[in-house]
């Protein structure tokens, strides 16, 4: 998938490239200012933008706006340190597909540009196959050797999250921030974070799957394909 | 008390002393004039007395009044009788009463023999004009200061009729609004100096608070940049396969230590942002669609708590309130709730017409129950809590109006909120 990343903040910049293509299969590019952004929209395609709302010379909004005319299908996600719900509104009514709020986690990111890619490439409508697994997330279904499984919703969420950050540590927090968002105290869930994991894992063996989900000790969890 | 009625009464309390004090005047003034005239004539009566005295007796001359009464006794020196102007009563055969008289006694000379002469004037027809002119001023001067108080009262009205615009608008005025205040030229000198003190100060406050409002807002950008980047790279240390146990340690705590910041900086901009009122909108809001909401939100935590959750709705009121305050009013009641639960224990919410009361056993409090709603205020059982969610609590209650309350009877936390804006 090529994504551009339009973000000032260079270093930030640099920690979503590096970490966007530690799995590989992206073309990641990154712009640190407005008009660089509208230079590239203008020259080339992307599958999907990354951009974040205040930019040194202009407004991460009016990007977004000028991709709209140009093209329906590109995937918009804002990056923006501002969390009022009129900034949250007026970025997806004017066409955004997520509005993350700084700071975010990357796996978090990495996830909404998986669910992006889906959309794009596969119409939505694709199945997610990874080795014995199947997913098909619009249905939230999940099947091991072609046999579904029986998951709550909780757990077909981090069995997704897993799959969209194959081979990535994730911490707790960013699993936890990912299934309850920011109401809940990270702290309050990380005991049912580990009694969904036990679950999944349990319905995953049972049904011949290989143990992927490994424990990183005091991190979190990582979904380890050798 | 109003600023008229006050003016009024001490109006009225000025005019009446001045009047007791100016009745009283009057009659002694009115009753000396009145005496002097008396004098006058009695003196007069008794010159023509001592001429007639001289002159041969009988005399035709001036008659004496037969009305005017006249009493004439041998005097002899060393008698106390007095010898000058005196009031005194004498009884009238006629009406069989006692009347007023003004009295002049003296001593004269008929015929080597010295008499006491004693000449009396009638006061009973001054008395009566006194009492008729008392009167009348007396019913003149309330009447005036009636009608004084009355026309003081509409003049007064009509010159604080601009005060009391300006305090109207003043009470009217909302800094958060885009409009300036705006205060009308008087025809009042004073008054035109407190509207252009009142415009200076609002608009010197406005600018002040639209500079914080933009510093908060500013800071919150500010501050997720860096955070952002820590959070990103920490990510991405954990990445690395290489690290140490001990360097894992170190990189997770920063991480975590990270998440605590951002999470602490969102909520106290949140507090800041109720505190400045910044969620103006407002709907009726279903207390029980909303509860149920939460509590679906927080049934992860709730079962692995394994928390006996009691619901009675007996006809909720809706409230008018922000949608989204409403949410984490309700959010941070149940959580607080939840997370000081015993394993086990039993969670109540009984929303009755406008009162929710939320209970719930736990353990009990090491800080005063009055300080439960303050910032930072956490037990220790939590260590990663922020204790801000009541804080937050309380602040949504205050610019609604509404009345929380805490206690603990009998094992439960009982949180009780009063829907009815003050």
């Amino acid at each position: 998938m090529k994504i551009l990343i339009v973000e000032d903040e260079k270093t930030l910049s640099d920690s979503i490239v590096e970490y966007l293509e530690i799995e590989g299969g992206h073309l990641c590019e990154a712009v640190y200012n407005y008009d660089n952004a509208v230079e590239k929209i203008e020259l080339y395609e992307y599958d999907c933008i990354v951009v974040d709302i205040n930019l040194p010379d202009g407004s991460g909004l009016d990007i977004i706006r000028l991709i709209k005319n140009k093209s329906k299908t590109m995937g918009i996600i804002i990056i923006s340190g501002r969390d009022s719900i009129e900034d949250r509104i007026e970025g997806l009514e004017i066409g955004a597909d997520n509005y993350l709020t700084k700071p975010f986690h990357l796996a978090e990111l990495n996830a909404h540009l998986r669910s992006i890619n889906r959309r794009i490439n596969f119409n939505g409508n694709n199945k997610i196959v990874f080795n014995e697994i199947e997913i098909i997330p619009d249905e939230h279904r999940a099947f091991v050797h072609n046999k579904e499984l029986k998951l709550t919703r909780k757990e077909f969420e981090v069995l997704l999250f897993f799959i969209s950050n194959k081979n990535k540590v994730i911490t707790k927090i960013g699993l936890a921030e990912h299934l309850w968002g920011d109401f809940m105290d990270a702290s309050d869930s990380f005991d049912f974070i580990y009694t969904h994991i036990k679950n999944l894992r349990k319905k995953l063996l049972k049904e011949g799957c290989k143990d992927y989900i490994q424990t990183v000790y005091g991190v979190g969890y990582k979904f380890h394909v050798p | 008390m109003k600023l008229l009625t006050k003016t009024n009464l001490n109006f009225l309390t000025i005019s009446l002393f001045i009047f007791m004090f100016g009745v009283a005047a009057f009659y002694y003034l009115l009753r000396s004039q009145v005496n002097q005239n008396i004098n006058y004539e009695l003196e007069k009566r008794k010159n023509s007395i001592i001429q007639q005295f001289d002159s041969s007796y009988p005399s035709n001359k001036e008659p004496v009044n037969p009305n005017e009464q006249i009493i004439v006794t041998p005097y002899y020196s060393g008698s106390s009788s007095a010898l000058s102007f005196s009031d005194t009563i004498l009884y009238d055969n006629e009406t069989q009463r006692y009347i007023p008289y003004r009295k002049l006694g003296f001593v004269t000379n008929f015929n080597n023999q010295d008499y006491y002469v004693q000449i009396f004037k009638s006061l009973e027809e001054t008395d009566m004009l006194i009492a008729r002119i008392f009167l009348i001023t007396t019913v003149l001067i309330i009447l005036m200061i009636v009608i004084l108080l009355f026309l003081n009262r509409i003049t007064s009205r009509s010159v604080w009729n601009a005060f009391y615009e300006t305090i109207d608008k003043l009470n009217k005025y909302d800094i958060n609004s885009q409009s300036d205040l705006n205060l009308n030229q008087t025809e009042v000198k004073e008054f035109d100096d407190l509207n252009r003190v009142l415009i200076k100060m609002t608009n010197k406050i406005k600018e002040d608070y639209i500079n914080l409002k933009e510093y908060t807002e500013n800071s919150s950008h500010e501050l997720q940049n860096p955070l952002a980047i820590i959070n990103a790279k920490m990510e991405l240390l954990l990445q690395s396969g290489n690290l140490t146990e001990k360097q894992y340690q170190a990189v997770v705590a920063s991480y975590e230590a990270s998440n605590r910041l951002s999470r602490l900086n969102k909520t106290l901009l949140l507090l800041a942002k109720i505190e400045n009122r910044q969620f103006p909108e407002s709907e009726n809001i279903d207390p029980q669609v909303k509860i149920d909401f939460q509590l679906e939100y927080f049934e992860d935590l709730v079962t692995s708590k394994k928390i006996n959750v009691k619901k009675e709705y007996n006809n909720p009121a809706p409230i008018k309130m922000n949608p989204f305050l409403s949410e984490i009013l309700f959010s941070n009641l149940i959580k607080n709730a939840i997370r000081h639960n015993f394993e086990g224990g039993d969670l109540n919410i009984v929303f009755e017409d406008d009162v929710l009361t939320i209970s719930n056993t736990g353990p009990k409090l090491r800080i005063e129950p009055e300080s439960i709603f303050r910032r930072f205020n956490k037990s220790s059982n939590s260590p990663d809590s922020l204790g801000l969610g009541l804080a937050i609590v309380k602040k949504i209650c205050d610019i609604y109006g509404f009345t929380p309350e805490y206690s603990f009877e009998n094992g439960y936390h009982k949180f009780r909120i009063s829907f009815k804006s003050a």
